[in-house]
Formats: C-alpha cells, sequence, structure tokens
C-alpha cells in the first residue's frame, strides 16, 4: 500500500480537478438529458477521488462522508433517471430544451 | 518514481482519459460506458489504497445499480446530441489552462513552500479498518441516512404512480 505524500494527493487532486472540469463540460455542452446524467455520475465521480487523501488524517469520518455521498448521490441520480422517464412520457422528448423553467414542470 | 508511483500514475492517467471519452463521443451509449469505466477506475484506486469498503460500495451500488440504470436508459435514448457551443471556446480554454498550469508550476518550484508542504504532507499511512467504524454514532448515522433514501424512493414511487 503507498503512502500519502505530497506527490500521491497532487495525483489524486488533479485526477479529480479534470474529472470535475469534464463533467461541467459535458453538463453544459449537450442538449440531451442523459447526458445531463452522465455528467453528473462524473461528478461524483470527482467527490469519490478527491476523499481519499482524507482517509490518511481521519478514517472513520472520511468513510462516513464516502458513506453518505454514494448513497445520497445514488438517490438523487435515481431520482433524475425517474424524471428523465416521466419527461419522456409527457413531452416525447429528451432534450433539454424542453424542459419547461421552474417547480414541478419536469 | 517507484513502481506504486507509476503505478497511480497510470491508474490516474485511464481514468482522465476515459473521463475525456465522455466528452468527445457523441454516441450516449458509448458516453455511458466511458462513465462507468471512469467509475470503475476510481474504485480501483480505492483499492490501490487498500480501502476496500469503499471499493465494494462503489462497485455494487454505484456502478452495479446506478451505472447499469444509466447505461440502459442511454442505450435506450441512443443518438448523437448536437453540440450547444462553438469549437473556438477551445482557445480561451487552452489559454486559460496553460496559465493556471504555469502559476502552479512557479508556485511548486518556490523551494521554502514546496519544503512546507513536502514536510506536512509526507508518508501519511491510511489507516482505515471497517471494525473501528462499527460505533453507535456511525450506526445512527447509517439508519437516518436509510430512512432520507426510503423516503426518497417512496416519493419518487409517489410522483410516478401520479403520473400515470
Amino acid at each position: 500500500m503507498p503512502a500519502i505524500d505530497f506527490m500521491t494527493v497532487s495525483i489524486l487532486y488533479i485526477t479529480a480537478i479534470v474529472i470535475l472540469l469534464v463533467g461541467y463540460l459535458t453538463a453544459v455542452s449537450s442538449k440531451d438529458i442523459v447526458r445531463l446524467l452522465i455528467a453528473l455520475e462524473l461528478m461524483f465521480g470527482a467527490v469519490f477521488m478527491s476523499l481519499i487523501p482524507l482517509f490518511s488524517v481521519l478514517p472513520d469520518p472520511a468513510f462516513g462522508v464516502a458513506l453518505l455521498t454514494i448513497f445520497a448521490s445514488g438517490g438523487e441520480l435515481l431520482v433524475l433517471t425517474a424524471a428523465i422517464v416521466i419527461h419522456d412520457r409527457r413531452k416525447k422528448s429528451i432534450l433539454t430544451s424542453s424542459v419547461s423553467i421552474g417547480g414541478d414542470n419536469v | 518514481m517507484n513502481v506504486e508511483m507509476l503505478l497511480l500514475v497510470a491508474l490516474a492517467g485511464v481514468t482522465a482519459l476515459s473521463t475525456l471519452g465522455v466528452l468527445l463521443t457523441k454516441d450516449n451509449f458509448y458516453a455511458a460506458m466511458y462513465m462507468t469505466l471512469t467509475l470503475v477506475m476510481v474504485a480501483t484506486i480505492y483499492a490501490f489504497f487498500s480501502i476496500e469498503p469503499v471499493f465494494i460500495l462503489i462497485v455494487f451500488v454505484f456502478i452495479g445499480a446506478i451505472g447499469i440504470v444509466t447505461v440502459a436508459i442511454a442505450a435506450t435514448y441512443r443518438h448523437g446530441p448536437e453540440r450547444q457551443f462553438s469549437v473556438f471556446w477551445a482557445i480561451p480554454i487552452v489559454v486559460t489552462a496553460a496559465v493556471l498550469c504555469y502559476s502552479i508550476y512557479t508556485y511548486v518550484l518556490d523551494v521554502p513552500v514546496y519544503t512546507a508542504l513536502m514536510t506536512f504532507t509526507t508518508h501519511y499511512s491510511l489507516k482505515f479498518s471497517i471494525e473501528n467504524f462499527i460505533t453507535t454514532e456511525y450506526l445512527l448515522l447509517l439508519l437516518f441516512m436509510t430512512s432520507l433514501a426510503v423516503l426518497l424512493m417512496l416519493s419518487v414511487v409517489n410522483i410516478y404512480r401520479s403520473e400515470n
């Protein structure tokens, strides 16, 4: 098992930033709700990646945070999946341009 | 640079490349596959640091459940979406990235700061074990989290049923 030193932390954080930025870019560049879901999952992947160095100083709270992140993001993504299905039923389209602004109009 | 560091760099490189695959492919299905590969690589990096419980959680919960649902949806709605921005935006992005990289490079070369950082972050070892985690506080946290997830899912089911 490798030790967590400056170089390791740098590699982990740079990779996390790359994943996060690509997630952002994918989110803003697509006209498709499915692509938005994929971008969101990438962003959560970046969060998981950035949690690794925390395990070296606070292992138990880090595991708690990881557990919360995994299940909270899983629930959020499942809600978004249900929203995509409902949106497709209503509008017969999954393009973001067909999404109405605000509230319950998914 | 030892073998472990090289392996970590290789894993991080594959992760970054598969992430770029999500952005560059126009097919939703392949984008979902690249996304799944990225998450598998993130879980592998956890395994690389011997944090197996998180590896199992990511692989089974996040990829096994959510990732596969996403791949299935992407395979159903399989078409190439149009881009919303011009490729000329890449020019300012590359310039900004270059300036940032140069700033970080010059910052790291500043010897006192680099030495301070090295002494601060040198050789911590990961001491996580699942036995230490199972305490009353964390079990309460798990209970609250499970209740929250059940409430969330029930509300989704309610919305879905009201749609029908």
